[in-house]
């Protein structure tokens, strides 16, 4: 059965690994053809997981999801012709060329040996890797790796791209110029689904973003209606002794401000930060105030409101495969 | 199915071929082993009458080495150990080059690379079916070369050895890598570290060598280890090659070529079975 609405669409997702882990608990959501869609989240909120699934990997425990039309469990053979993956993990072969790694994509993906041979030179061009092709892959830098994953999933021309994490471990540069490609498919017309826990990513890149936190989808819309949400911007309030806080927040409270505490912090939701800092500073002239910031509306805040947490690196590697990645990130 | 298995095949040789010192080394290891051992364990010599032995009529003499000979003849099926050992040392060699297939299999898991296989548009047969090939092919293009050593080093086939004698050793010995292949592909496919292939490496091709005829004849061995060894794969290809190789009598050819293949039949389908059991229930 085929349906034609989203490019991809995820139904009450579910997923308990054997270990008992409970990755997903019904992540819902529906992406357009053509757009860019984050889903935006800390370490272990479950992307990575909705990635795997979406991209026949892993099945799911519970609900459903179609990519392209088709279901991703019934159908996988299918889904797996129209989509390019780019995971998490390098899984590029350092033993193998570059020209090779890309080939065998292309081959295993049913072109003909010319037509392979044709799209893995055009593609490595457009990665820039052309001068590299004839290297063995460990010899690649860490940008240039991440380049290659992408020529690799890109070689059958799928499209549907998952993008896990595609600029974790990288400079800013090679992060700079990842976004540029990303936004140069999305103009050839590839629906592509990225994961990050940037949050300037997310905002940079995308046409609309879901933010997902254990297992679940908090929110989602565009970045600006994310941000119209909070309704305005912060000011971030830290007393020198955390006894103060509750002090703090009750003189604000009491001239009429939303206030709230946080991680050690005073925060204050105000329309605009400029009209309200004079007012404010004078009303703890006599508190001891050990930093204040202002924040204009970022998604960090979004996912600071929607989850009271902050959206950070938490997640047990496997340490094996972590050597690996940050010794070859490192060159 | 062929062409995705045949793509992957392409790479796993061509990474083979890549790694040099491998290729030397696990083509020096046999060949070490029948130059060395071999070589150092001159049965001929060491059964001869013992020198102090003076006086003796040299009629007597004769006897006694017709006795020896006639020993050696009836075990080895040669008089000239190296010969023996040196048939055995390929069908060895074979169970040797198996566990290759489980320590591909862990390194493409780990690294990544297995489930970029895993989201291609194949049939996930065809990831399996590349690591026992490629066994294959290793044993295939390793047994030619130990084979032109051996007789390098001199070893005598049989009187009139013909291209069936060949074909058939060859195909033997490529059933039993693939059995042992596929024994390291199931256990490589379920386990998460390639620790457990060289632990089971140790473990196994040991027992698997020393219960078999591979190295020794059967008859010569406790009734307890006769058993182990005519129930064991290696025993079966090692009589079926010295068959066709050096000449040596094999006691029932069809009963060991019937076990032979039917082990290697189960094992490959077992083997094939749970693996792609563990590509798909994840």
């Amino acid at each position: 059965m085929r349906r034609e609405e989203c490019a991809v669409e995820a139904i009450k997702l579910e997923k308990t690994y054997k270990n008992g882990v409970k990755a997903l608990k019904g992540v819902s959501f529906c992406i357009r053809g053509g757009e860019i869609f984050s889903l935006l989240g800390p370490n272990g909120a479950g992307k990575t997981t909705t990635v795997k699934i979406l991209s026949t990997l892993i099945k799911p425990s519970g609900g459903t999801a179609y990519v392209g039309g088709y279901n991703v469990v019934e159908e996988s053979s299918k889904v797996r012709k129209i989509i390019g993956i780019v995971p998490q993990d390098l899984t590029a072969d350092d033993e193998m060329t570059g020209y090779d790694n890309v080939y065998v994509q292309a081959r295993l993906h049913g072109l003909s040996r010319n037509e392979a041979k044709k799209k893995t030179e055009e593609v490595l061009e457009f990665m820039g890797l052309l001068e590299a092709a004839n290297r063995k892959a460990r010899t690649y830098s860490g940008g240039m790796r991440k380049r290659l994953e992408i020529a690799m999933s890109l070689v059958h021309s799928p499209q549907i791209l998952f993008l896990d994490e595609p600029t974790l471990g990288l400079d800013v540069q090679s992060r700079r110029h990842l976004w540029d490609l990303i936004r140069k498919l999305k103009r050839e017309g590839t629906t592509i689904l990225l994961t990050t826990h940037y949050m300037e990513e997310a905002d940079a890149l995308s046409d609309r973003i879901a933010i997902i936190d254990l297992g679940k989808v908090a929110a989602l819309g565009s970045p600006e209606e994310l941000k119209a949400r909070l309704g305005g911007d912060r000011i971030y309030i830290k007393p020198s002794l955390n006894q103060d806080l509750t002090s703090i927040k009750e003189k604000l409270e009491s001239k009429g401000y939303e206030v709230s505490i946080l991680n050690g912090e005073v925060i204050v939701k105000v329309k605009k930060a400029e009209d309200s800092l004079f007012d404010i500073i004078n009303l703890l002239r006599n508190s001891k105030i050990s930093s204040l910031r202002i924040s204009k509306p970022n998604l960090e805040d979004v996912f600071l409101e929607l989850t009271g947490r902050k959206l950070r690196d938490e997640e047990p590697l496997d340490s094996f495969r972590y050597r690996i990645h940050s010794m070859r990130v490192r060159r | 199915m062929m062409r995705a298995t045949l793509v992957l095949l392409v790479r796993e040789l061509k990474k083979w071929f890549g790694r040099k010192p491998v290729l030397v080394m696990s083509l020096l290891t046999p060949v070490l082993w029948i130059a060395l051992f071999g070589k150092s364990l001159n049965l001929t010599n060491m059964l001869m009458p013992p020198g102090s032995l003076e006086g003796i009529s040299p009629e007597m003499m004769k006897i006694l080495e017709e006795m020896v000979t006639a020993r050696l003849i009836e075990l080895f099926g040669t008089t000239d150990y190296f010969t023996y050992i040196s048939s055995g040392m390929l069908v060895v060699f074979a169970v040797f080059q198996g566990m290759f297939s489980g320590i591909s299999i862990i390194f493409d898991k780990r690294l990544g690379y297995m489930d970029r296989l895993l989201v291609a548009p194949i049939p996930r047969l065809s990831i399996w079916l590349s690591k026992i090939l490629a066994v294959a092919v290793r044993v295939t293009l390793l047994s030619l070369l130990l084979l032109a050593v051996s007789l390098l080093l001199g070893m005598n086939l049989k009187e009139g050895i013909g291209v069936i004698d060949l074909l058939a050793s060859w195909s033997y010995i490529v059933l039993l890598a693939m059995t042992i292949a596929s024994l390291y592909a199931l256990l490589s496919f379920y386990a998460d570290n390639q620790e457990i292939v060289f632990a089971a490496g140790n473990l196994l091709n040991l027992p698997l060598m020393f219960t078999s005829s591979a190295m020794f004849p059967v008859e010569q061995m406790p009734d307890w280890l006769q058993k182990l060894a005519s129930a064991n794969p290696v025993t079966f290809a090692a009589d079926l090659v010295r068959y066709h190789l050096i000449g040596r009598p094999v006691g029932d050819y069809t009963a060991e070529l019937v076990k032979l293949v039917v082990i290697a039949l189960v094992m490959l389908v077992v083997s094939g079975w749970a693996s792609l059991r563990w590509m798909n229930n994840r």
